[in-house]
């Protein structure tokens, strides 16, 4: 038996003229599908269908992708609320181009020194600290890029549009400002032998941070969007392990260069990082709240012990 | 407590904007122009200016509602327009101007004077409404006035920044105050003419973004005015 749903703007106007004629046990995916097909500008991932709010209620409800209509207890003539997201981007794809900037954003300044310090004469030969620096910036991005295509599965497809410039500017503005500074003919370098053992730590954390990234791939099954208690390698203690060692490879980047803008990239890195790995935590002890058979989620730090 | 703290802090402020405005009207009154109205301002006006400080810490703190963001942002570009520009160059900021207009006799021009008009009168109306919040008491007046001065006063007071920037540039460009270069410990370099390109490029987004703000605050609190008001009149 088919049904038909009214769509609806927020400010309430009727979407689709007479509404959309669905299948009883359709899923939502069918229901973009069918919408598509109706407003050709609004590909799947465009669209946002939720349930009007109800008396009381703050947050509208929103229909997810592999959900029955029928699990929403949508009928005949029920009314949902047609949100258009805006243009929509792959994420491996803004993964991709946010990543691939620094890689050779940094290097500039590394191989065509003459062109960036332009009123530098004489430019001296580079010292073994920046040599370090951009083998390890390199490795750090190189892997990042692998892991985007091989190791990450990610729980949504799409984002909006606009993330790719807001995040490019932010990933190859940063490479600029501290390769400027890492590169500087009139950098001082610290000790050379610190500097072995720091980027010998730092390179222990970055393989730390891989395989922790493979633990979160291992997590969630191919296709899978839900959500599972990480354990192992860090996990046991930390809620996000993977930013733990992150993080801690870039002070160590930082302290191994011991260039001032190296230190406010990994402080504006880091203050992203703890307010996603806060919601994280409070999502994680939510969804594992020890009643009705679900687990308890252990008691553990957020992301950088032995602060936070 | 915090009403009785609240309530000092906004009618004091008031008053020392209010001390300000009524030194730049008398500097004038007797024939003073740009450069005495600053000497005579200077001490009450980074006194008063200086304490808006205040307001960063009560949005932490959550003294007021005020978002943290959007009140840091104010109180910054009034630091820096302040500490940053007119005190990095005050004999250039407080005798220059921008002459806008000549048509015979009128002259139209921002200076220090055109200013310092948009800052205290319009902190004047904004302390005195906060501080009659805190008495609970709303004459209309007041609460017109703090949401209708801004259309001409808020572009108004922009532009005079924006004036006092152009006259410190050529200083700043010639002395390059808190700046410093490599080589350093730190391994890093300032340099405060261009940091002051890049806060300027800030205002060209931050200006509109805030003003229509202020115009839907003003819908939302004085109404769906001239009909309406015409009606009741």
């Amino acid at each position: 038996m088919p049904i038909t749903l009214s769509v609806q703007s927020r400010s309430g106007k009727e979407v689709v003229k007479g509404g959309i004629p669905v299948p009883e046990e359709a899923t939502v995916h069918d229901l973009q599908v069918k919408f598509h097909q109706l407003k050709p500008k609004f590909y799947p991932s465009r669209q946002r269908f939720s349930l009007p709010l109800k008396a009381g209620e703050k947050k509208a409800t929103s229909l997810a992708h592999g959900k029955k209509l029928s699990d929403y207890d949508l009928k005949d003539g029920s009314v949902l609320i047609f949100k258009d997201l805006g243009p929509q981007i792959g994420y491996s794809t803004v993964f991709f181009w946010e990543y691939f900037g620094p890689l050779v954003v940094y290097a500039l300044f590394y191989f065509f020194p003459s062109v960036f310090y332009p009123t530098f004469k004489n430019i001296p030969d580079k010292h073994p600290v920046q040599t370090m620096a951009v083998a390890y910036w390199s490795f750090h991005y190189t892997k990042r890029i692998f892991e985007t295509f091989f190791v990450h599965r990610f729980s949504h497809g799409t984002m909006p549009l606009t993330n790719l410039f807001k995040n490019c500017g932010y990933y190859w503005g940063f490479a600029a400002f501290v390769s400027y500074f890492v590169n500087h003919p009139l950098h001082t370098t610290p000790s050379t032998q610190v500097a072995y053992v720091l980027f010998g730590l730092a390179m222990l954390c970055q393989v730390a941070n891989l395989t922790t990234h493979v633990i979160q791939r291992n997590l969630r099954p191919p296709g899978g969007k839900g959500y599972a208690i990480p354990h192992g390698f860090g996990f046991d203690y930390i809620t996000c392990a993977n930013y733990t060692f992150e993080i801690y490879g870039w002070i160590l980047f930082a302290a191994a260069t011991w260039t001032l803008p190296a230190l406010i990239f990994i402080t504006a890195g880091a203050a992203q990082m703890a307010i996603w790995a806060k919601a994280k935590h409070a999502r994680l002890r939510k969804i594992f709240d020890g009643k009705d058979g679900r687990d308890m989620y252990p008691k553990r730090w957020i992301m950088l012990p032995p602060f936070f | 407590m915090a009403n009785t703290y609240l309530l000092v802090y906004n009618a004091s402020l008031a008053a020392g904007w209010a001390y300000v405005a009524f030194l730049v009207a008398n500097t004038v009154y007797n024939g003073g122009w740009t450069k005495e109205v600053y000497e005579a301002v200077s001490v009450p006006l980074k006194i008063a200016q200086s304490a808006a400080i205040a307001e960063v810490f009560h949005s932490v703190l959550g003294v007021v509602k005020a978002p943290f963001f959007t009140t840091f942002i104010q109180v910054l570009s009034r630091y820096w327009a302040l500490w940053g520009i007119v005190e990095v160059a005050p004999e250039a900021t407080s005798s220059g101007s921008l002459t806008l207009l000549k048509a015979g006799p009128v002259t139209l021009q921002l200076n220090m004077i055109t200013l310092l008009f948009c800052w205290s009168v319009t902190e004047v109306l904004r302390y005195g409404f906060y501080a009659a919040k805190e008495l609970g008491v709303m004459p209309y007046a007041l609460l017109w006035l703090r949401y209708s001065t801004f259309v001409i006063l808020y572009p108004l007071g922009v532009a005079s920044e924006m004036t006092m920037v152009y006259l410190a540039m050529p200083v700043i460009r010639k002395e390059r105050p808190l700046s410093f270069s490599m080589p350093n410990s730190f391994n890093f370099a300032f340099d405060y003419y261009y940091f002051c390109w890049i806060a300027i490029a800030c205002y060209v987004p931050g200006l509109p973004e805030l003003y229509f703000h202020m115009l839907r605050q003003r819908k939302k609190i004085l109404g769906a005015p001239p009909k309406a008001a015409r009606k009741i009149a």
